[in-house]
């Protein structure tokens, strides 16, 4: 079970990489970045199986990126490339909910940990041909989005080695492992299903918090 | 009271603090002296550990910033924290590691909504970390990143959490940072430009917070880079000295 921390990673979809070569030049970034770009979720987040998910009044729209949670079964520290895949015991489907924010320079905690603000999926035994699949997005049955993490900058092996030369995933850690860069987004009212082959699929229900 | 959370025949306890602070006793009713004690960070398993950056008038003209509306809010993992009397790596090409005296509110009860004039009921206790930043690994993507803030024990924290009764007046703590004996850092909490309560109330508007979640506030002026070696005292008025010592990196 996810019972440590839980980090996601932004800036590793490929095309958004290059669409933001420019800026990464100018301020306040002035420079690519160099390490994974890691933010954390909260516990206040875990929304297992999906289901409902309140949106406060402040909040007309979020944005869902449906990625895959990698779940850890042993530590992970400076661990290499090719020894990377063997600390991940299992991995589920998720729903990344924030509120739309363009800037990639200060963290976005309030953005991102609201309540129920990380929908997750059973947790099935690990298979790396997940990270060739496709993952598909409908919002009130029309489909409306897909991506693979074939599209990631890094990928995950590559991903995880480069966290652990920094920080320890540890067993019972999620790293979620990147968001595309052109994620759907949802209001009050809507249901959202993500699917992907050989996960169990995520049904997510936004309603105004407060209304039944 | 001071509750402290130490390891002991082999499970990780809490104990509270006797005999004017030279004791520990434990739930048995056994009593070990505090020089036995092998101190854990006193946290809650699973707990959120919120930090501050910006969020003392005088640091931020220090860094030549502009004080930040909104607050500048990050988050920490576990795996951040040490104990009291513990040892954090310092890398060997960080020459501009410095420690960051903070003090950290304890959530004692689930709070949403709280309102900054009662947000201090949902404090339980109050206890120091020392939040060591590394300036050469900063980047300016969700700044300061996690390769200067998530790293592995360092933050410790400790040595114990001091119940919230017992601070009355949270904004009028005196901190200071003591590295080989020298002062570096010498601040009030009185200087915070959000304070605790402010800070539970702007987070609880949007989630929840729960028991044992942490609220690191920020540190106060006074930057210092550190060597491996270092003995590195934080000290809050009314709460206690943590001690931590920076080693070098283990060669493999």
């Amino acid at each position: 079970m996810i019972a440590g921390n839980i980090y996601g990673v932004v800036l590793n979809d490929r095309p958004q990489l290059a669409q933001m070569a420019d800026g990464f030049a100018i301020p306040p970034y002035r420079t690519p970045p160099q390490a994974p770009v890691l933010y954390i979720k909260t516990r206040n987040c875990l929304a297992p199986g999906g289901g409902d998910v309140p949106l406060d009044a402040d909040l007309a729209h979020v944005e869902i990126a449906p990625t895959l949670g990698l779940l850890f079964g042993c530590a992970a520290t400076k661990v290499s490339r090719a020894n990377a895949p063997a600390c991940v015991a299992g991995a589920c489907l998720a729903l990344d909910i924030s509120e739309p924010e363009a800037s990639y320079y200060r963290p976005t905690v309030r953005q991102r940990c609201r309540d129920r603000f990380l929908p997750f999926g059973n947790l099935h035994a690990f298979d790396s041909g997940i990270l060739k699949a496709s993952i598909g997005t409908s919002i009130n049955g029309v489909d409306l989005h897909a991506w693979s993490p074939e599209r990631l900058a890094r990928d995950a092996a590559t991903l995880i080695a480069d966290i652990s030369s920094f920080m320890t995933l540890a067993a019972g850690d999620l790293l979620l492992i990147g968001l595309p860069h052109d994620a759907p987004r949802a209001g009050p009212g809507d249901r959202v299903q993500i699917s992907c082959a050989g996960l169990s699929p995520l049904a997510v229900h936004f309603h105004r918090a407060g209304a039944a | 009271m001071k509750r402290a959370r130490i390891a002991h025949k082999g499970a990780a306890v809490w104990a509270l603090l006797v005999d004017n602070d030279s004791a520990l006793r434990l739930g048995d009713g056994e009593t070990i002296s505090v020089a036995e004690a092998h101190w854990l960070p006193p946290i809650t398993p699973g707990a959120s550990i919120f930090a501050l950056g910006l969020n003392y008038a005088d640091h931020v003209k220090e860094l030549g910033f502009k004080a930040k509306e909104p607050p500048l809010i990050f988050l920490k993992g576990a795996n951040t924290l040490v104990g009291h009397q513990g040892a954090t790596v310092r890398p060997d090409d960080a020459n501009q590691m410095h420690p960051e005296c903070e003090l950290v509110a304890i959530i004692g009860k689930p709070a949403r909504h709280v309102p900054a004039g009662k947000a201090l009921d949902h404090v339980s206790g109050y206890t120091i970390a020392c939040d060591y930043a590394i300036r050469e690994y900063l980047e300016n993507y969700y700044r300061p990143n996690l390769r200067v803030k998530n790293r592995d024990g360092a933050t410790p924290l400790g040595p114990w959490i001091v119940d919230a009764a017992d601070i009355p007046d949270p904004q009028n703590l005196r901190l200071r940072t003591l590295v080989n004996g020298q002062e570096v850092q010498d601040g009030s909490t009185r200087d915070m430009v959000l304070d605790v309560a402010g800070l539970i109330a702007y987070l609880s508007q949007t989630m929840t917070l729960s028991p044992g979640d942490m609220i690191l506030t920020g540190t106060p002026q006074g930057v210092h880079f550190c060597a491996a070696g270092d003995e590195v005292i934080c000290e809050i008025e009314g709460i206690g000295q943590l001690t931590n010592r920076l080693i070098a990196e283990p060669k493999a």
